[in-house]
Parts: C-alpha cells; structure tokens; sequence
C-alpha cells in the first residue's frame, strides 16, 4: 500500500482525502447503523488533516472490539494485537520511535477492564501518545455483556459482586497521574475532533473517553440520553490546575451531569529522546570491550 | 571420580596442584558467601587457572537460609562441574543453633560434610566454639578451625573482614600468592577509592588467617595441606563470565536496542544489565509494571522497527504465551529469553531445571511458526544471541532463547579474545528501505504470499508506504479476513517460513563419537558438559556411547536426526525435567524408541548420574532412570518466592 501522500501532496481538501486510501472501503466498515464509533471515525480524520499528519508518520494501535477495528477505516499504520494490550504496544513503538504519531484506539471493556494495569501505569509513564477510548458500557462485539462503566446514570437500590456500579475512567485517569483529561461525545464530532486535536498537541499521554453510544447493545445510554446528560465544560476551568480539575469532577457529578471538553492539560518536564538505532550502520561494530572489563 | 577414592594415603607426601574442586557455604547475606568466592574466582582466573562455578546452591530468602557455591579450579579448562565431591570445603557459618544448644548450627558441614573426598580440607569458623569432627579426620580430613568472626570483630573491629580471613587461609593452604600480590591487587582495585587504611584492614584480615592455618599446620605436624595452587602465565586475558551476562553483551552486539523484563530469578540480572549498558549503545531497557507490560511493549518497539527481546523465567513465561501467538501471527520478531527454573508454579524459584521446552516449542492457543534455541555454555550464549537476534529478523516470528538458572547465573572462564575475535553480523535485509518502495511502487503489501515464507517488512515512518497488520488473520495487504483460500494461503505461508529455517540456518544437534550401533546419548541445553564427561567416564569403565548434543531445537529437524538415531543401539535422553521432554519429541517426530535418564530434584546433573542410570538402562533394568536422593535437611528453612 502506498501512503498516497506522494502522488497528491497539496491542497488542504484532497490531503484530508488521503486518510481514505489503503482503508476499508466505507461500505464495508461492520458497524451498525448508526454506532457512535462512526463519529470517532469522522472526528478522528479532521483531526488529523487539520494537524497535517502524514499516514506513513502515524501509527494507529487497535484494540479488541468493534472500536479497535477503526484501525482499518482510515489510512495510516496500523496495529493490533490482544485485549487489553493496546497500550503497552503503543508505548514500545513510541518509546523506539518518537518521531511518530502513536494513536492508541480502543473500548471501554479492553481499556478499563482487562487492559487496566496498562492504562494505569501509562498514566504514570506518560508516553506522548493519544489514548481515544470509545466508550458505551458493554462489549458489543461479543452481545452486550456489562463493561466496567456500564451503569451510568442508572439508581440501583442494591449492587451484587456480579454487577458493580460504574466507575468514573476519568478520576482514574487523574489518580493515576495522567497529564492529559478529556472528555468527548462521538454524536458531537466537530467538538471531538478539537478535542482529538488538542490531545495530539499535548506532550504527554493523551486520553480522552469519547461517549460513543452503542445502538445494539445499550439501550439506556443512547444519543438522546448523552444529548441530555452532557455539558460543555465552562470557559473559566483551568486545565492546568489539578485541584480545579477535581473540583469540576465533583460539581458535575453532583449535578448527574457529564463534563464535555478538557478536564486536566498540565506537561511534564521531559528529557528530549531521540529514534533508538534500526539500520546495519547504526548497529554494525558495537564495541562491547569497554564491558568485558568488569569480568575480570 | 568414584566417592572415596583416597588422594592422600598415610605415610604419602602426594600434593595435589591446580585441580581441585572447592565449595564454600554460610548463611545467606549474614556470612558474604558469594563475596568470598567472587573475590576466589577473579583472582584464580587472574592467576591463570580455570575457574567454573556452575552449580547454584541458594534459597529464595533475601537472609537467613544455606548458601553455598561449589567452584571447579583448574589448570585446564574443565570439562565439567563433575560430581558432588568437594576436596576443599569452606564453612562460613559460626552460629549456635536455638533449638539445639549443644549443637552449634554448622549447616554447611552438616550438609556437605560427607561430600568432602577423604584427605581433602575443612575450614570452618569456630567463633562459637569447635565442632565434633572426628568423622571426617578419620577418613583423612584435615580441619583448619579459624574464629573467623571473633578475629573480625574482636581484634580488627571491623565485622565485615571476616570474609577475607578464610580468604588468607585458604590461600596459605594451597601456597597461593604468597606474595599477596593479586590479593591487593584486587582489593585495591575495590576498596582505594573508600581509603588505604581499608585495603590494609583487609590485607591484616588476610594475614590473620595465614597465621591460624600455620599454627594449625605446626600443631599437627602437617607439612601441608594436601593441594595445592600454582599461578600459570596468561598470555590472553581472561574472563570469569556468568550466562546472563554472556547473552545479554551478545544481545547488544547482535544490535537488540530494546529490552523490557519484569523481576523474576534468574532472569533479573539481564534486565539490570541492560539498563545499566544498553542506553549507551543507543537503546532503551525498561522494567515492566507486569509479564505482559514487558513483552507487549517490546513487540510496540520491534513493530517500530527496533531489535527487540524480553528475558523473564518460567513464571513469567506463562504469563506472555498470549503475545506468541500475536508475534506469530502478526509476524513480528521477538527474541524472548526463558532462563528456566524448576516449577511449576512458583516451583523452586532458585533450583535449575529444563522443563521448559514443551511450553516454547508447544505453548498458546493456534499454530505458529517459532524458533527455540537452547546454548550449551556462556560461549554459546553470546554467539548463539547473536544468531537469535538475526533469525528474529529473518523469520518475523518468536525466537525463544533456553537457558536454566545454573548456566544463567553460572560462571566460567572464557578469554576475553573469544568476544573479541567473535564475527558478528547484524542483518536486516528483511527490512524495506524507501528506495525499494520507489522501485516496486505498485502497492505494499505487508504479508505478501513469498516462496520462502517470508515478507518484506516497512518500519513505520518510512514514506511511501503503509502497513495494516494484525493479530486476526489476515489478507496479504493485513486487513482481517477469514476468507478460506486467504487462510489457507496465510498459515501456509508462515509456516513455509519454518521450511526455509530448516533448510537454510538450522543447526543440526552436534554427534561426539559414532552413533551407529551404539547407545546415543542425548540431550539439550546446559548438560552438554557433563553428557561429555560422562561419555568419557563411560569409555573408560569400557562402555562406548556416543553423545548428540541439541542447541537448535525447534523447529525439530528430523531429517538430520532420524537417519542418525535409527542406527543407534538405542537411545537414551538425559534430562532436567520429570517426563523427558525432548525423548517425547524425538520419539515423535523420529519413531525411534527412547529411554531417559531425568532428575528434577533441584541439584544439577551430575556426571554419576548419567553414567549410574546408563549402566542400569543398558542392563535392562529400567527404562526410565528418575535420579537424585533426597538432601539431607539438617535445619528446616522456610522459603519464599
């Protein structure tokens, strides 16, 4: 496959067309009508041909579900492998290679349920990588079984050890250390895409859990009930204050209402790396001597 | 060397020089054990002798439990770590025993008394008192009590130049650098920097001992102690190297630019050696958050295009068989290295074992195409991860790297010109430049179908083209597919990959001696030095075996063993391991009947053992020799993970 950037490299409107080659053909991307991860899939685009990223510069890591496969609906490098282990394939390529774009694309079950022990340690790792979680409650691909936030909005008198409530990806997000927290709805893709945008901006590890209904599997979250629940985060909130950020968890939830936007943007300092060694020349003649010597 | 054999008769003035067989024992971390047979090791290897220290004797306890470490010494390059039987035995330990008052708690001469040859050596620190030693001067024993500790703390008051009191006495004992030359030599090396007066309280610490062994000798009217060790000329300097140390310099030079690892005996030591040299090669190491962290973000860095390898142990082998598949599949190369040791489970997370070869060769759900590689010695670590790193390369599939803990954490002497001298070649040419883009332009494909199995591989970045690849099956381009023509031609196509291994740079297993009408020998990995000797021993005892050695295991090559093995008298596989995992694969792939000499008991594989359970298969007794007694447990420890 070529990357298409070579045979067509100007104007803004055929280099955001780019982003369709060496993909799925739109007819026969298996989602259902109407699946939120369609959104993503759009928002994902603008971002990245307003960012004016090269596919052969991106590398796009998949996760296990029906949203992992958004790997193959748009140009770029692409890789997936098990669940749950989206993430720690991005940190490898990003840690080997800083010079690409490492966009990590998975659902709320690979990240948050199997998947978790990466996301946490991720956070703390911060790698400059973009984590989109598509976020809808269940694991569709296998007919709805629960996700560990699925539940949401829901009163129950009473939880079992089989169906525990919701927790919140974004407070664990904040705990675990993570510099970049934000929050996106696929059924306001305009809105995401900045959101997308700016996550690729940061220097640092980027997530963001976009609402991504499930029209199959999740009959309670649906548009209508995100279009009621969700609120733009204030043009007052500072990001960059970590307290503020938790304040504004707080008032939302207390509110029942879900915050839209950027809830924590705040960089590490961070040692500049550079691509490790790949081709013979860089490798060839090693001088392993100088280590030999503390064998004597 | 049968048990008992008498060196050192009455009347005789027979002294033994340059081979001998040393093991020095104490509590762990308290009495410095590997401290003190470090210090031993560098400086016989400086002196020009041979030094292998292959059998790993501690507990899983960071304090507390019996430690010891049984060093061959010779003047040649020994053949193997041989049996049991020590000539010099070194007891650190000096404490009484709470349960037993009367008994000072003498764990090492308990436990390895009765291996000391008769008319061999005995040092023990007496600080809490001398110990009933009777037995063991009745079979010639001649003991040497050093209050090793009280000389320390009362006299130098400085407790931790206990260990270099022994060190003195067994120097004098074996009228070892007499001059005290390489011993300051090597203390100054390590202690100058902290101040004179440090390497001088050493040198005192020394000198004391010298005095309690001549004292000692004047008592008993001993001229000497029976051995003996002469400094020999070293023309080419020398190395006193450990397997993981080997095979992680082999991995750097082999141009692996990324390690990740998870702490787990015996395979921490890689990953610490890594991070502490692989940044200056330009690399990046990383300790995992878990198993899976580590091998996950290797395959993230190998798909990136960087050399990559994993090292981890049985435990944490298990817990990554889900990314085989996901390398196999998705065709990305991997080096992993499994420095076995007994389990299952936790196991004996400080004991040797080989039982990990049906894990490797067999392990994860499907089929995929892999490479097993298992090195015989510290040599075969590094050249053999050189080879590792490229075959990865080559065949875009896991390559597992076998070691055990005795050969990981063991030591040997190799010159220092070996790693030197050694060609090695990093070769990538599976790799697309953009140059080979712009020339066959017309559409990448990632998993194109080839006649060697093999395709062409883009690092991400380089421009022109795209890959698409996943852990699904996949169509040539690398979208999902299950297609049946597409599956067929795919798993077809990997496993080609495997023909051309075993045409182009399989190994065949090396053949010592001729096989044909004859018992074979064979086995695998780190018992190529005892199959050797025990063939040797066997010759001489007037039984003609031959031996076949495998360092290339998988995938298996029939073709260049069952001609081999079907003229054999029979075959016999000597392993570390319950069942005989490679005599099942032989079996299997090479229809050739095969009994089996295992020993999972902890211990290594001693030479008797085999040449014991040889003796007893040839007569018919058994068919299957499961060897190794039970070790004495003097004084029960508790262990950890």
């Amino acid at each position: 496959m070529t990357d298409g950037a070579q045979t067509r490299p100007a104007p803004a409107k055929a280099a955001a067309k780019i982003w369709d080659e060496n993909a799925v053909p739109r007819h026969r991307i298996q989602w259902c009508p109407g699946c939120g991860d369609f959104g993503v899939l759009a928002a994902l685009k603008m971002a990245v041909a307003k960012l004016e990223i090269t596919p052969s510069q991106t590398l796009m890591v998949g996760g296990i579900g029906c949203s992992g496969q958004i790997r193959n609906y748009l140009n770029g490098n692409a890789f997936h492998g098990t669940h749950g282990g989206a993430l720690a394939y991005a940190l490898g390529a990003k840690m080997a290679n800083p010079e690409l774009q490492v966009i990590t694309l998975a659902g709320d079950g690979d990240t948050f349920a199997i998947g978790v022990e990466n996301f946490v340690h991720v956070c703390r790792r911060d790698p400059d990588i973009v984590l989109v979680v598509m976020d809808n409650g269940v694991y569709g691909l296998t007919k709805g079984q629960h996700s560990p936030t699925h539940g949401r909005g829901i009163d129950k008198e009473y939880v079992l050890e089989e169906d525990p409530p919701p927790f919140s990806p974004l407070r664990l997000a904040l705990t675990a250390g993570a510099t970049f927290v934000a929050q996106s709805f696929s059924g306001d893709p305009k809105h995401a895409a900045e959101i997308y945008v700016q996550a690729m901006q940061h220097k640092g590890f980027a997530f963001v859990n976009d609402f991504s209904p499930c029209v199959t599997y999740n009959k309670f979250n649906t548009y209508d009930w995100y279009r009621e629940h969700v609120e733009n985060i204030p043009a007052g909130h500072d990001p960059a204050d970590l307290g503020a950020a938790w304040a504004l968890l707080d008032d939302f939830d207390k509110r029942g209402r879900l915050p839209l936007g950027v809830v924590h943007a705040h960089p590490r300092g961070k040692k500049a790396v550079t691509r490790l060694p790949i081709w013979e020349h860089e490798l060839k003649d090693a001088d392993i001597k100088p280590l030999l010597q503390m064998f004597r | 060397m049968a048990r008992g054999l008498c060196y050192h008769k009455d009347g005789s003035v027979r002294v033994i020089t340059n081979n001998l067989k040393l093991l020095v024992g104490g509590v762990q971390l308290r009495d410095g054990v590997l401290t003190v047979t470090d210090v031993l090791g560098r400086i016989f290897t400086r002196a020009g002798l041979y030094v292998l220290e292959m059998e790993r004797g501690y507990a899983s306890t960071i304090y507390g439990a019996h430690q010891y470490d049984p060093m061959v010494i010779s003047a040649q390059q020994p053949l193997s770590w041989g049996d049991p039987y020590v000539d010099i035995l070194i007891a650190l330990d000096f404490d009484s025993n709470p349960d037993a008052k009367d008994q000072p708690n003498r764990d090492t001469v308990l436990r390895h008394g009765r291996d000391l040859k008769d008319g061999g050596v005995l040092l023990y620190d007496s600080s809490t008192g001398e110990i009933p030693t009777g037995d063991l001067e009745r079979r010639g024993v001649k003991v040497f009590p050093i209050p090793a500790r009280n000389i320390a703390r009362d006299e130098l008051k400085k407790d931790v130049v206990k260990n270099i009191i022994p060190v003195g006495a067994l120097f004098r004992l074996l009228e070892f650098d007499a001059d005290v030359s390489l011993l300051r030599g090597l203390l100054e090396e390590r202690f100058l920097r902290k101040g004179r007066e440090i390497v001088d309280l050493n040198l005192r610490a020394a000198a004391r001992g010298v005095e309690v062994v001549e004292g000692v000798l004047a008592a008993r009217g001993w001229t000497d102690a029976g051995y003996r060790l002469d400094a020999l000329p070293v023309d080419d300097p020398r190395l006193l190297i450990a397997g993981n140390e080997a095979l992680a310099m082999g991995a750097i030079a082999g141009g692996c630019r990324y390690y990740a690892g998870y702490p787990i005996t015996p395979a921490s030591a890689i990953l610490e050696f890594m991070e502490e040299h692989l940044p200056k090669y330009g690399g990046r190491a990383m300790q995992g958050q878990n198993e899976r962290e580590s091998i996950r973000a290797a395959l993230g860095a190998a798909v990136a295009g960087v050399r990559s390898m994993v090292g981890t142990s049985g435990p944490g082998l298990s817990l990554k068989v889900e990314e085989f598949g996901v390398s196999g599949v998705t065709e990305t190369p991997i080096v992993i290295v499994d420095t076995q040791r007994a389990g299952p489970s936790t196991g004996m997370p400080t004991k040797s074992e080989q039982a990990d070869l049906f894990l490797a060769a067999y392990g994860g759900h499907g089929e995929i195409p892999r490479i097993v590689l298992a090195p015989a010695t510290q040599e075969e670590c590094y050249t053999m991860m050189v080879e590792a790193q490229n075959l990865a390369d080559k065949y875009q599939c896991p390559v597992f790297f076998l070691t055990d803990l005795n050969l990981s954490e063991g030591r040997k002497v190799v010159p220092q010109s070996f790693f030197e001298q050694y060609p090695v070649v990093v070769d990538r040419s599976t790799l697309l430049r953009e140059d080979d883009l712009a020339r066959d332009g017309n559409g990448y494909k990632r998993f194109a179908v080839t006649e060697t199995g093999i395709s062409p591989r883009l690092v991400p970045g380089t421009r022109g083209a795209v890959f698409k690849v996943s852990g699904s099956e996949h169509d040539e381009r690398g979208f999902v597919s299950t297609d049946p023509s597409i599956r067929k031609a795919q798993m077809e196509k990997r496993f080609r990959k495997m023909a051309t291994y075993l045409a182009e740079d399989a190994k065949p297993p090396k053949v010592y001696g001729d096989p044909a009408g004859r018992p074979v020998l064979v086995g695998w990995g780190s018992t190529r030095p005892v199959l050797l000797d025990a063939q040797q021993r066997l010759a001489a005892s007037g039984t003609d075996v031959a031996v076949m050695h495998f360092t290339h295991l998988w995938p298996f090559n029939t073709s260049a063993v069952k001609p081999i093995l079907e003229r054999a008298a029979s075959v016999i596989s000597v392993e570390q391991n319950f069942h005989g995992q490679l005599a099942d694969v032989i079996q299997s792939y090479c229809m050739v009947p095969v009994t089996r000499i295992v020993k999972f008991n902890g211990l290594p594989m001693y030479v008797s053992d085999i040449t014991g359970g040889v003796n007893q298969i040839l007569a018919g007794e058994v068919a299957v020799v499961r060897v190794g007694v039970e070790a004495p447990v003097p004084v029960k420890v508790s262990e950890g993970d």
